[in-house]
């Protein structure tokens, strides 16, 4: 069921808004062309904007999203539609796509709240709050986290009582429930898929106790307790609010294990655990911190400095591949592990497990395209053309690709491939305008 | 119907149902919320204290009650000899 249905017409439709797609979107709009960006969530800034810190330089990750998500948000150049999904994608021309765009209703009128909150103390309503990986409640109405952009509150609707105790309360009178979903045919002359990356769910290996045992969490959870906009007071196991201090990561949680259907590397785990792992003894000083790893991949730039810098600072590395996890009565957790240096059996006993969970391919851009087959790789990722001499190409002329989309990667590559795939688009438009 | 503005939760009320799932999980928290604060009230207490006194799971009490610290019902106190755990108290 939805409203009428709007025309509009853009030079380039970015998806996704993760800072992939932001960055791709800022270059095109800085040379003159008109954007749209679609992001299936209710703010732009994808995962980047729910880090702690960055590796290797420990930068505060808000503090660098922010100002680039307040830029893309203001620019002239670019319209930005949350909560909004490409459902197909046809070429109309041989320089032009049409895309048709549904907008779910937020139930508030955007231009006009202000962000109070007053609509989110009065809701009577507790639900899992998503951006907090399910560590705390939020309500039904709700500001999704204190950077979103827009910082604009959205009513969960499956969740809603329709009390109205928030229209109630609301200032502005901005709530709106007459809104309906909206359908858009946008004509646009190129398209940069960003729809990023999705997590492994560890519930898939049963043999850890994910879901189970509820003082192991992952490293998404982890990276919201340690982020200034964390969920708990200070860093705390989830099973019973203890400060823990003996701290265990399990990496390649779902990356390089055929039997979950996923042979790859996922080259940001090691990166990340090890920069949790400093934060950690950071936030707790007196605690154990044990990385158990099966090769350690350091790669890039200052990442082996980034490493002995952990080792420096007490951060315990044991080249062990964890067999099983059980609980202790007390909601300690026993790891059994194969020591692949001494080659016996161990095992050890912590009171947090983090799981440094994989990075998977998000498929979703494959079934858009009705015409042209959008490529995926043999992984699922969206297939790269010609990843040497122009990475961003797609097996559909004039769709390129950015970020994450196209295989694991951390931020600075997912900057770097924003700006090839925007530089290729902007050659593209130029070729053809 | 006609549609006033700041009561459209009405306008909704006539076209879409709400869900049992989403009755249930109301009540659910209304009922818990006030257990927990109502045993804040005679004093402050540990995680382990109130898993005893509601007879709740642990994890549980974690979750409603960080989130009753998110929404300003209830604050942080102070932290055991070993630095291990909190307890918690009504906020004024
Ligand atoms: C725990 C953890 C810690 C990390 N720490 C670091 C670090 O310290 N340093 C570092 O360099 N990297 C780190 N990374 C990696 C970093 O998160 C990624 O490199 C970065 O987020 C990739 O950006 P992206 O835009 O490609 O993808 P994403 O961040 O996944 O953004 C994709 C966006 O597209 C949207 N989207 C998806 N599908 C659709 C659709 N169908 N329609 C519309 N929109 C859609 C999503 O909602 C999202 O907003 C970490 C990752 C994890 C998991
Ligand atoms: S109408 Fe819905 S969102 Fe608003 S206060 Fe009631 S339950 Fe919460
Ligand atoms: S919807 Fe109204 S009450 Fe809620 S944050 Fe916006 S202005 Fe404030």
């Amino acid at each position: 069921m939805h409203g009428k249905i709007m025309n509009a017409s853009f030079d380039a439709l970015v998806i996704g808004g993760g800072i992939a797609g932001g960055e791709a979107a800022l270059n095109l709009a800085n040379n003159g062309f008109k954007v749209l960006i679609v992001e299936k969530d209710l703010s732009i800034g994808g995962k980047m904007i729910l880090l702690s810190k960055v590796f290797p330089t420990l930068d505060c990750s808000a503090c660098i999203t922010t100002p680039k998500v307040s830029e893309i948000s203001r620019h002239p150049g670019i319209t930005i539609f949350t909560g909004s999904e490409v459902k197909s994608i046809s070429r109309k021309s041989e320089t032009s796509f049409e895309a048709v765009v549904i907008k779910t209703p937020r139930y508030v009128i955007g231009e006009d709240c202000t962000g109070c909150q007053l609509c989110e103390q009065a809701c009577p309503v507790l639900v899992h709050d998503q951006f907090q990986y399910n560590l705390v409640g939020r309500k039904a109405a709700y500001i999704p986290f204190s950077i979103a952009s827009p910082r604009v509150a959205a009513i969960d609707i499956e969740n809603c009582t329709l009390c109205g105790a928030c229209e109630k309360v609301c200032p502005t009178k901005c709530i709106d429930f007459t809104q309906e979903e909206e359908e858009y045919c946008i004509d646009v002359k190129t398209v940069i898929i960003a729809t990023g990356f999705n997590l492994f769910d560890p519930l898939k290996i049963p043999r850890y106790g994910y879901g189970t045992y509820k003082n192991i969490i992952t490293s998404m959870q982890m990276e919201r307790q340690l982020a200034p906009t964390r969920p708990f007071n200070t860093i705390l196991r989830p099973g019973d609010g203890k400060v823990p201090d003996r701290i265990a990561y399990v990496l390649c949680t779902g990356s390089r294990d055929m039997t979950v259907g996923n042979p790859i590397c996922s080259q940001i785990c090691c990166m990340y655990s090890i920069k949790q792992a400093q934060l950690l003894m950071g936030a707790l000083p007196m605690a154990d911190v044990t990385i158990y790893y099966i090769n350690i991949r350091s790669f890039g730039k200052g990442f082996e400095e980034f490493y002995d810098q952990a080792k420096g600072m007490g951060v315990n590395f044991v080249k062990g591949k964890i067999g099983k996890i059980t609980e202790n009565e007390n909601g300690n957790l026993n790891l059994r592990y194969e020591d692949i240096n001494e080659n016996v059996v161990r095992e050890s006993e912590h009171d947090l497990v983090v799981l440094s969970v994989g990075v998977l391919p998000n498929t979703d851009s494959k079934a858009l395209f009705h015409d042209g087959d959008l490529k995926l790789d043999p992984f699922s990722f969206v297939d790269q053309a010609d990843p040497l001499a122009s990475p961003s190409k797609t097996s559909i002329d004039g769709v390129f690709v950015a970020g994450t989309a196209t295989g694991p990667m951390d931020i600075p590559d997912s900057i770097l491939s924003a700006g090839a795939s925007s530089a290729e688009a902007i050659s593209y438009l130029n070729r053809r305008l | 119907m006609e549609i006033e503005k700041g009561k459209t939760y009405k306008y909704l009320r006539e076209k879409r149902e709400v869900s049992q799932a989403a009755k249930d999980n109301l009540k659910q928290f209304i009922k818990i919320k006030k257990s927990i604060l109502d045993a804040l009230q005679e004093s402050d207490l540990t995680i382990e204290q109130l898993t005893q006194k509601l007879n709740m799971p642990a994890n549980e009490v974690v979750y409603y009650l960080m989130s009753l610290v998110k929404y300003g019902f209830v604050q942080t106190g102070a932290v055991d000899d070993m630095d291990a755990y909190f307890s918690y108290k009504l906020k004024k």
